[in-house]
């Protein structure tokens, strides 16, 4: 029940994101004090999103988890190939690789 | 425009999309496989696919909701993630102004990151854009059914795949790629460095909040080093 809330909740809010403009024709700009905050949206959520996932995997702060040099190996394959699925191709592998040497 | 215009155009749009499609197929995997693991209403994670339409959303809600995080938290989080469709639509607008309303309606729903990149740059001047609408929306479509098909086989293949493959890190590693490409410039790594490190630092707040505090203190940090970075 709650997760279709969350669901429904979030797919109205992004569609009004969606429509906002186009519904006003391209007439109004987005005032620029927001259009520089959405700039740094993207690194700044995902980088809180990523981080404690991967250094603190357990619940506990742990640098020296499988999980940092994997997704060193996964950022370094997105970084030069500019693509998701790279990422996740040598990133997972690499995990194995380490769970398996361990 | 006649017929065969509007259809050559729709065919350029499915075409210009084509190459994107490698990349969200296995995003698109991984959110469905995610979703069948997690303790959640599988009905509702599959649903979200064409309610929400936005992939890293999708996930974050995901991750949010089963690791005990507060329903309002994760409905924040994904909105925020969501806020660059501001930006999109802004531009967007120039383009559809003359559509009928239905037409506006159905571009704003199938509004994604790839389909207004491939979009744009195939037409970069709204003032000269004939064919822009039957492109965008080829390309849009397109990604919609990849989308759908890629979660639901994801759903399907979900509760096959064995814990021993570690699946659950596929999640931060689709975030650090997306991250990686969301990076342009310092004040951008900068954001991303605070946003990360308060994530880190705040994760004894309840409800899962570290992530959003970690978030606004990225952005913030992000806008005042613009004009230390110039």
């Amino acid at each position: 029940m709650t997760m279709w809330v969350v669901v429904l909740i979030t797919g109205v809010a992004t569609f009004a994101m969606r429509f906002l403009f186009i519904g006003l024709f391209g007439k109004i700009d987005v005032p620029p004090t927001l259009e520089r905050a959405l700039r740094y949206i993207a690194p700044a959520v995902l980088a809180a999103l990523t981080l404690p996932a991967i250094v603190m995997p357990a619940g506990a702060f742990d640098l020296w988890n499988a999980f940092v040099p994997a997704a060193v190996v996964g950022a370094l394959a997105a970084w030069k190939t500019g693509n998701i699925g790279a990422a996740i191709g040598t990133g997972l592998p690499a995990l194995w690789l380490l769970q398996w040497l361990t | 425009m006649d017929n065969a215009t509007v259809e050559a155009n729709w065919t350029d749009g499915v075409r210009a999309i084509s190459p994107i499609l490698l990349g969200i197929t296995p995003f698109g995997l991984i959110f469905g496989v995610a979703a069948a693991n997690a303790d959640l209403p599988l009905l509702a994670a599959w649903a979200s696919s064409f309610i929400i339409l936005a992939g890293a959303s999708q996930i974050a809600i995901i991750d949010v909701l089963d690791g005990g995080g507060a329903p309002v938290v994760a409905i924040l989080t994904a909105i925020v993630i969501n806020a660059r469709m501001l930006m999109y639509s802004a531009d967007m607008g120039r383009y559809t102004a003359a559509e009928p309303l239905g037409t506006r309606l159905f571009a704003a729903y199938l509004l994604t990151d790839q389909a207004y990149l491939v979009s744009t740059q195939r037409f970069p001047e709204p003032e000269s854009a004939r064919g822009f609408v039957p492109f965008y929306l080829g390309a849009g479509v397109t990604l919609w059914t990849t989308w759908q098909l890629s979660t639901t086989t994801g759903i399907l293949l979900g509760a096959a795949i064995p814990t021993s493959w570690s699946l659950e890190f596929a999640i931060p590693l689709t975030f650090m790629a997306l991250l990686v490409l969301a990076i342009k410039d310092r004040s951008g790594l900068l954001a991303a460095v605070v946003g990360g490190t308060v994530a880190v630092l705040a994760t004894a707040l309840p409800y899962h909040l570290g992530l959003l505090v970690g978030a606004a203190c990225g952005i913030a940090a992000g806008m005042v080093s613009e004009r230390w970075f110039r």
